[in-house]
């Protein structure tokens, strides 16, 4: 089996925008996110051989992106990602998630006002950029490959060697860090009050 | 043959994976009949579903010029 290169190198050229996209929110800035992808490329043309059908290209091609991620903040030194047990087990942890809904809702009022959409509307592109930046990477990745990028569920799972179960419970808690995040940033603007009164 | 009914509790703990589209057939047919009669969790799906569009928008969508002149030096040179 194995894919050619010639289909390599047009889809890589269709990719190269998602995989830009998940490198900058990794690194942060868009020079390492290019090296980042760049150096993506190089690994994946030397391991090119054991890609083993045409549809598993888009995974194949994330999972390669993450681990250069990984591997470049080792060698850089910088604090490393808590990896598969830490994250496992502090995952396996039943609890009750932070809901943004939750916190604004007054079935009460549906008729009359809407508090959590009202919210939704007045949020900025720079609101969620901030968020979104807030995050730790591993909830940060998650989010942009599945909101961001549309990978599946079975996608992610592939691209970040992780069982579907574990991609299903980390993007869950992912988006209600992310829905944490825009709440506290909405206390810094005072926006936390009249969002629960529905003002 | 009857349809599956799902409370409220078991519709939540699947509220993501219907906006994400990842529910198998039996699991979206119970979770569909459920948001055509309860309010509440029919609110929720569309708030959640709202925000998951926001975060979306943050895509960009072409890679940058000097990102694909550079991969393309790349695959030349490879």
């Amino acid at each position: 089996m194995g894919v050619s290169r010639e289909f390599f190198e047009k889809q890589l050229l269709e990719l190269l925008g998602p995989l830009q996209g998940v490198a900058r929110r990794l690194t942060g800035n868009d020079a390492d996110a290019e090296d980042l992808v760049a150096d993506t490329v190089v690994r994946a043309l030397r391991a090119l051989d054991t890609l083993e059908c045409e549809a598993a290209l888009r995974s194949w091609m994330f999972r390669i992106l993450n681990n250069t991620f990984i591997s470049d903040c080792r060698r850089a030194g910088a604090r490393p990602r808590t990896e598969s047990l830490e994250l496992e087990s502090a995952e396996s942890e039943e609890g009750h998630e932070f809901s943004l809904f939750e916190q604004m809702h007054q079935p009460f009022l549906l008729w009359f006002s809407n508090p959590e959409r009202e919210f939704l509307d007045k949020l900025l592109r720079e609101d969620l950029e901030r968020a979104l930046a807030a995050l730790p990477e591993h909830h940060r990745v998650i989010v942009v490959m599945s909101d961001l990028e549309e990978c599946s569920y079975a996608e992610i799972a592939e691209a970040l060697c992780i069982p579907i179960g574990t991609v299903r419970s980390r993007l869950a808690r992912a988006r209600s860090a992310l829905q944490k995040a825009l709440w506290e940033q909405a206390g810094e603007y005072g926006l936390q009050r009249a969002a629960a009164s529905g003002a | 043959m009857n349809q599956r009914r799902i409370d409220c509790e078991q519709a939540l703990k699947q509220i993501l994976a219907y906006i994400d589209r990842e529910l198998g057939d039996e699991e979206l047919k119970a979770m569909q009949g459920h948001l055509h009669t309860c309010k509440s969790c029919f609110s929720r799906m569309e708030f959640e579903r709202l925000l998951k569009r926001k975060v979306g928008a943050l895509r960009e969508e072409p890679a940058s010029p000097q990102l694909s002149e550079r991969v393309k030096s790349l695959l030349k040179s490879y």
